[in-house]
């Protein structure tokens, strides 16, 4: 009952009167290196998973950088050999095609079209889901209506099919449209996902704080409801990007991409139906374009298995060695074993 | 039971969407719907006067009517199942795809239940042995797997089993001069041809699964209600089937409306590699040889299948999960 | 932690032998972890008595659930269980359950004991119709089937459960209360003798919670079950239980008759247990809350157990464990781990038996002219909130063709209610979950649009102002209501540190001001509210902080918006027994500093009084979305007119021995009506136990009652009215004065 007065600390009571003194630019800066960079990357790197998918990606970067500075020939027929073993010759390391084109030359040639169509379309897919989700999950009523509405036709119609029938409308050389075209369609399946998510974050009790302390709708939705859906929209970044790169090889497989030079899908293409089938002689021809697009799957599932933890709070402060709250440490192993 | 209705009604609309859609489609590609067809007439000799008429009387469309006239036209041959004439194989398109619906469908499902069986049985003893050797491996295999397109195990399986060893068919559904028939030549004849496909389409399919369902297998294995029933002295077997394996199927089922979409667009490509005369193959022949209403009846057949399965698979589900029928988790 | 003083050792020797029929005998177990290194059951020893009910009280992570689970041999892995647990059969030798086959402990397991658990929702297969759980438990244990339903039905019966209905049901189609009945009812299925509690009501509200122990009771005798009742809630098993025993870190820390570990406890900690728990009867300055939290399984005091936290403590408990020893030489029953009982019971005093002495010496209660009353006559000015017939329903998602094939289902959540708040005012809404209590509270702070009546801020429709024609701007109005939420665990965002979810209302309060000064802000209130070093705990996630320690955050960050009023919902039941009151009297002591109202929000009638008692306020009882009785805390206490007010008079449990155990629920029903379609007339009718032929046809309305402050809405506060010339409803006690007697 007693009201005791306040121990004003430093000066400053919670309740005085505001004062002018403002944060200096270059703290706010250390502050997000620290908080967006830093940290993130402490925690990605723990992980023994992302760190080689991580190896992987980089690696293919590598390969997209020595094609932009022009540092390997470019592909052309005759340049070697017919029919080369991989290390048979180390002028060309993972041998040549029937044409006596460098495979390597091939590989690398096409690996920054490749890159800038994955991201274009895990980026295009996830985006689009996210907007879509968020905007129909929190606000709901008609929006929320009309949008799965659309969101239900798209998920009703196959991917490939209708990507076959725009290829042909619109021949997409452009590698960012063509990412696009591909994903055409995969943002409603996940669009609705993320819907559902939404829809149970907008119910939490610090959504409702905010709501009440009459923050404005786009704030809450970027601070309160975007971080505790990111872990999930991480991993299916990379999902979407790897449905790219699969469809894309494969729709090059069967010939129904346009293409101007050749790519991974191309050449697997070519080396399966001109001869490489047949003889044992053409399987590294084969197997080569098979490696680079495994592998390129690979390292981004790889990344998406440690992609979560980047965002968990929990992954956070244990590995920048903050003080966890013992009591807290206790309740959670307590309540599990009892 | 409300629920039911309204799936149902949906169909109709969500085909009408399609048909709608297909409609449109045809008229961005290049040349629109009757060019090829057109030249076609003109070098077969048809005098330039009637080739309008034929074109109306082989696709259903007069190509002079106005827009709406043509709109109306195509969904009263949808509804009538004349899609017209293709023009590379010069016969009716329904009846092309009338032929190769049952093997697309056939593979996609036969892979489908295959692939769900095998990666939840594997997900499920992952769950049980949770950080054992077998888990570690089988998780570390279920990554690799993910990172493997079909197609690749498909050429793969083409290339050694039916090139190099010559044990499978490289093309066609059933062997020439076997007949459809009851006998067991036929089925015989069929399981060899599907084998590789249905393979390649499996695997591809079952990392993910048995990802998921170790999961969720490892999260149902810690609720209360399975301790519970322990402590009731039911069977092991009944709390695997009946309580785990149940409670952990359960959310993946959604995932598998969306999966049967991606599957059932897969067959494109897969059909393609092994020459198996279903829609996706046809419809690459047609791509290629430039047969619009082929290319077009089989999009809208390939995806009036697909809104069919995702049917069926909704319906199940309010059988297996007795909170849909209520009406409370329609799509939460 | 052995035994070492010999002195002791004798008087365990002599205490073993208290009990005369043992069903339990264990001796010296333990259940460890992590091959031994984490102790969570240490060396117990006690014996439970065929045929009782033995009441087990402890904090949660005290241990007392792996005694539960001790008793059935059914330790979670990796944990293992080690010691002596015999249990005697009813008829036959005793078995030592570590030493069963596997096939036997499964048969063990429900045939002789059986347990409930605290979560009846998680303890059903949620994909199983109620009915297959009993069929095939029955199964399972090889019982013929037909017969083990017919009794499950008449189990079921005795629960209050329609039982055709329930076992054609599945799990989610049932309320909470009928579930944990079921689930009590699957327990017994096999005839069992004992039936182990984990928490079996702790997610109920206070009344179910209550009605459930009466069943128990009933079953006790009916079936001669032994029922070991395990739970953070002393008062609630002290009015069931023949005898208690308090867990404290793992150790037993006092045993005895339940009138001796109620009246006349020797360990400080029971001591210290009983005078922190809320309670009606209790003078309020004297509850005191325990300062601290029990120790970790890794840091145990090497002394007794409770040292740390003891206002006693000499140096002998800081170096020496105290065993488990008889309290007074004579009577081996009563038995405690404390090395000065004797001081223990001198310097710790039992408020409620002060209370007792002071009923007796204090004239009856003539509730007159009590604050509330002058409050409301002397603000004659605008209230700060004011509720004119608000209404509040709740239309049930609904897909396309439903709309056209049938009626929408309307949820009446909040139904007729007029409600004012004044400046620095303190309302309770009191009432059990469902009775739109929540709904209620978030209309008057603005949360909620009505769907008729109105709701008004210092005269200014809220509503209106939100749409822009206002006097006074939205954003005040917004800013000037706060909300701190029931549950700690969402209330805070996990991805952001205290220092941002603080920052936001400073954001609002003060745009301009920078980090330092904003940080220092913080600071300074985290300091007052208790919570240092303010610097670290500002860069700490939620997650980094216990369930007391958000709470308090929750609530910075409501006063950090300088508002009018703060809507605490159920704020303090997710929080440990022991800590609750600390958290109310902060909470009252910054209402008089921040000069703003509370509308407290909960379903327990002791923490609602000491609420509104200590902050001078009201408390609204409600019933399926209206207001049926209000008044202030004293009156409502000693002279319930609502007979809803009764029941939940009698629902909240007090630490008076003489009324313990006192019978029947003064209800007829025990569950509620469905709110989508509630009773006509009076809605309390179905359950009231004075009801009568008038209450179903006529709707009472809230009206001033004589004698007193308040109001109250039933007929029987109208001496002239027709419910007086009729007829008893079915099941309804005939003379209502006999129950008003009561």
């Amino acid at each position: 009952m007693s009201t005791e007065p306040d121990s004003a600390a430093e000066g400053i009571d919670w309740r005085s009167e505001a004062s002018n003194v403002e944060m200096s630019r270059r703290d706010q800066l250390s502050e997000l290196y620290e908080q967006k960079i830093r940290v993130p990357a402490a925690v990605a790197w723990s992980d023994s998973r992302t760190r080689l998918g991580l190896l992987i990606i980089s690696v293919y970067l590598f390969m997209a950088l020595v094609d932009v500075l022009g540092l390997w020939r470019d592909p052309s027929p005759n340049q070697a050999e017919r029919f080369l073993g991989p290390f048979e010759n180390m002028q060309y390391p993972l041998g040549t095609t029937n044409s006596g084109v460098d495979l390597l030359a091939l590989i690398i040639d096409s690996t920054p079209f490749i890159l800038l169509m994955v991201l274009a379309g895990g980026v295009w897919a996830t985006t689009l889901a996210v907007a879509v989700g968020t905007l129909s999950g929190y606000k709901g009523g008609t929006v929320d209506t009309v949008i799965t509405a659309i969101s239900d036709f798209f998920m009703a119609i196959p991917g490939l099919p209708l990507v076959i029938v725009l290829a042909i409308a619109l021949s997409p050389e452009n590698p960012i449209l063509l990412g696009v075209v591909l994903t055409i369609n995969y943002w409603a399946g996940l669009g609705r996902s993320i819907r559902s998510q939404v829809l149970s974050i907008r119910e939490a009790s610090y959504v409702e704080a905010s709501r009440t302390m009459g923050t404005s709708t786009p704030r809450i939705i970027t601070k309160d409801v975007l971080p505790n859906i990111m872990p999930y929209v991480m991993v299916n970044f990379v999902l979407a990007a790897r449905y790219t790169i699969f469809a894309a090889v494969g729709l090059y497989f069967i010939g129904v991409l346009p293409y101007s030079g050749q790519n991974w899908g191309v050449t697997l293409s070519n080396a399966y139906y001109q001869g490489g089938l047949f003889s044992m002689q053409a399987l590294h021809w084969l197997l080569v374009p098979i490696i680079a697009i495994v592998g390129l799957a690979f390292g981004l599932i790889l990344l998406s298995q440690g992609m979560d933890r980047i965002f968990n709070p929990r992954v956070r402060t244990r590995l920048t060695g903050e003080s966890e709250s013992v009591t807290e440490d206790t309740d959670t192993s307590t309540t599990e074993m009892i | 039971m409300n629920y039911y209705l309204k799936r149902t009604a949906q169909i109709p609309l969500t085909i009408l969407a399609v048909a709608t859609l297909t409609f449109g489609l045809i008229r961005l590609l290049p040349g629109g719907p009757f060019t090829q067809l057109r030249l076609e007439l003109l070098q077969q000799g048809v005098p330039a006067e009637q080739v309008d008429t034929r074109i109306e009387a082989l696709q259903n469309i007069r190509p002079d009517a106005p827009l709406w006239q043509q709109y109306l036209d195509y969904l009263i041959g949808v509804a009538q199942l004349d899609l017209g004439q293709s023009i590379s194989l010069n016969e009716p398109v329904i009846d092309v795809l009338a032929r190769s619906l049952p093997w697309t469908v056939f593979l996609v499902v036969t892979s489908t239940i295959l692939m769900f069986v095998v990666g939840v049985v594997i997900g499920a003893l992952q769950a049980y042995w949770e950080g054992s050797r077998f888990d570690r491996l089988t998780s570390g295999g279920s990554i690799f797997l993910m990172s493997v397109p079909y197609y690749i195990f498909a050429v793969i399986f083409l290339f050694i089993l039916a090139f190099q060893l010559q044990l499978f068919p490289t093309g066609n559904a059933v062997d020439r001069g076997v007949d459809a028939s009851l006998s067991l030549a036929y089925f015989s004849s069929v399981l060899h041809h599907a084998a590789l496909p249905i393979l390649a389409f499996t695997i591809s399919g079952i990392g993910s699964t048995a990802l998921n369902m170790r999961g969720n297998g490892i999260q149902v294995l810690g609720k209360e209600y399975v301790e519970v029933a322990r402590l009731r002295g039911l069977s092991n077997n009944r709390i695997a089937t009946r309580y785990v394996a149940r409670n952990a199927i359960l959310p993946m089922y959604t995932g598998l409306l969306l999966l049967i979409g991606f599957r059932l667009g897969g067959t494109v490509v897969l059909e393609e590699i092994f020459s198996y005369p279903g829609l996706g193959y046809y419809m690459i022949q047609a791509v290629n040889a430039n047969d619009y209403p082929l290319m077009m009846g089989c999009f809208l057949v390939i995806t009036v299948t697909l809104v069919v399965g995702v049917y069926i698979a909704d319906l199940t589900y309010g059988l297996i999960d007795p909170r849909i029928s209520a009406g409370d988790s329609d799509e939460y | 932690m052995a035994t070492d003083s010999s002195s002791s050792v004798s008087d365990r020797i002599v205490s073993r032998g208290t009990v005369e029929d043992p069903i339990f005998e264990i001796t010296e177990t333990s259940v460890t972890y992590d091959d031994g290194e984490t102790c969570v059951l240490e060396d117990v020893t006690v014996s439970i008595d065929r045929h009782e009910i033995l009441g087990i009280v402890g904090e949660s992570g005290s241990g007392k659930s792996m005694f539960a689970s001790a008793l059935l041999d059914a330790i979670p892995d990796p944990g293992v269980l080690s010691g002596d647990i015999r249990y005697h059969p009813p008829d036959g030798p005793p078995v030592d359950l570590l030493e069963l086959t596997d096939e036997e402990r499964r048969q063990f397991r429900w045939e002789e004991v059986s347990m409930v658990f605290q979560g009846a929702m998680s303890s059903f297969n949620p994909t199983m119709k109620i009915g297959a759980h009993f069929e095939e438990t029955l199964k399972a244990h090889d019982k013929h089937v037909s017969e083990g339903l017919e009794f499950a039905r008449e189990l079921l019966e005795n629960l209050y459960l329609e039982p055709e209905r329930v076992l054609d049901a599945y799990p989610h189609e049932l309320s909470g209360g009928m579930q944990q009945r079921a689930l009590i009812a699957l327990s017994m299925v096999l005839d069992p003798a004992v039936l182990v509690m984990d928490e079996p009501t702790a997610a109920l509200d206070l009344l179910m919670q209550r009605s459930i122990l009466t069943l128990l009771d009933r079953l006790q005798r009916t079936y001669d079950l032994t029922i070991v009742f395990i739970t953070h809630d002393l008062p609630l098993v002290a009015s069931l239980a023949d005898r208690m025993a308090i867990i404290y870190a793992f150790q037993f820390a006092e045993i005895g008759p339940r009138d001796e570990i109620i009246g006349n406890a020797a360990h400080p900690y029971t001591r210290a247990l009983l005078n922190a728990t809320p309670n009606v009867d209790a003078p309020l300055d004297e509850m005191q809350p325990i300062e601290g939290e029990g120790p970790a399984p890794v840091s145990v005091p090497s002394g007794c157990r409770f040292e740390p936290r003891c206002p006693l403590a000499t140096e002998e408990c800081r170096t020496t464990d105290p065993p488990l020893a008889a309290v007074d030489r004579d009577r081996t029953s009563h038995r405690s781990a404390c090395h000065h009982p004797a001081t223990a019971r001198e310097e710790i005093r039992l408020n409620f038996d002060e209370a007792n002495d002071e009923l007796e010496s204090a004239s009856p209660v003539e509730p007159s002219e009590s604050a509330v009353e002058t409050r409301a006559e002397q603000t004659s000015e605008t209230p700060l909130l004011s509720l004119d017939d608000v209404a509040v329903h709740f239309t049930e998602e609904q897909g396309l063709t439903e709309r056209f094939t049938k009626d929408p289902t309307v949820v009446r959540a909040v139904d007729g209610v007029s409600l004012d708040i004044h400046e620095q005012d303190l309302v309770c809404l009191l009432g059990e979950s469902g009775c739109g209590k929540t709904t209620l509270g978030k209309t008057l702070i603005g949360l909620q649009r009505p769907t008729d009546g109105s709701i008004e801020y210092r005269g200014q429709d809220i509503w209106e102002a939100k749409d822009g024609d206002g006097e006074i701007p939205y954003d005040e109005i917004r800013s000037a209501l706060q909300i701190i939420h029931q549950d700690p665990g969402s209330a805070l965002n996990p991805n952001r540190r205290i220092a941002d979810i603080l920052s936001e209302s400073l954001r609002h309060t003060h745009p301009n001001i920078g980090r330092n000064e904003r940080r220092r802000r913080m600071h300074s209130l985290l300091e007052r509210i208790g919570m240092a070093p303010a610097d670290e705990f500002l860069d700490r996630y939620p997650h980094q902080l216990s369930g007391g320690e958000k709470q308090r955050v929750a609530l910075a960050r409501a006063l950090l918006m300088n508002p009018d009023a703060i809507l605490a919902d159920e704020a303090i039941s997710a929080v440990d027994v022991s800590l609750r009151i600390e958290i109310m009297d902060l909470m009252l002591e910054l209402q008089s500093e921040f000069e703003t109202s509370f509308l407290f929000v909960s379903h327990d009638l002791s923490n609602a009084r000491y609420f509104a008692e200590h902050g001078d306020g009201r408390i609204a009882v409600m019933y399926l979305g209206e207001i049926v009785e209000i008044g202030s805390a004293e009156r409502l206490i000693h002279d319930p007119r609502h007979p809803y007010t009764e029941v939940l008079r009698w629902a909240t449990p007090d630490l008076e021995l003489d009324s313990m155990g006192a019978g029947d629920p003064p209800l007829r029903e025990v569950d509620v009506p469905d709110p989508i379609d509630p009773p006509s007339g009076c809605r309390f009718h179905t359950r009231c136990p004075v009801a009568r032929e008038a209450c179903r046809e006529q709707r009472p309305n809230l009206r001033r009652i004589d004698e007193g402050d308040g109001k109250a809405a039933c007929f029987r506060e109208d001496p002239n009215h027709e419910y007086w010339d009729s007829d008893p409803l079915d099941g309804a006690v005939e003379q209502p004065e006999e129950f008003a007697g009561d």
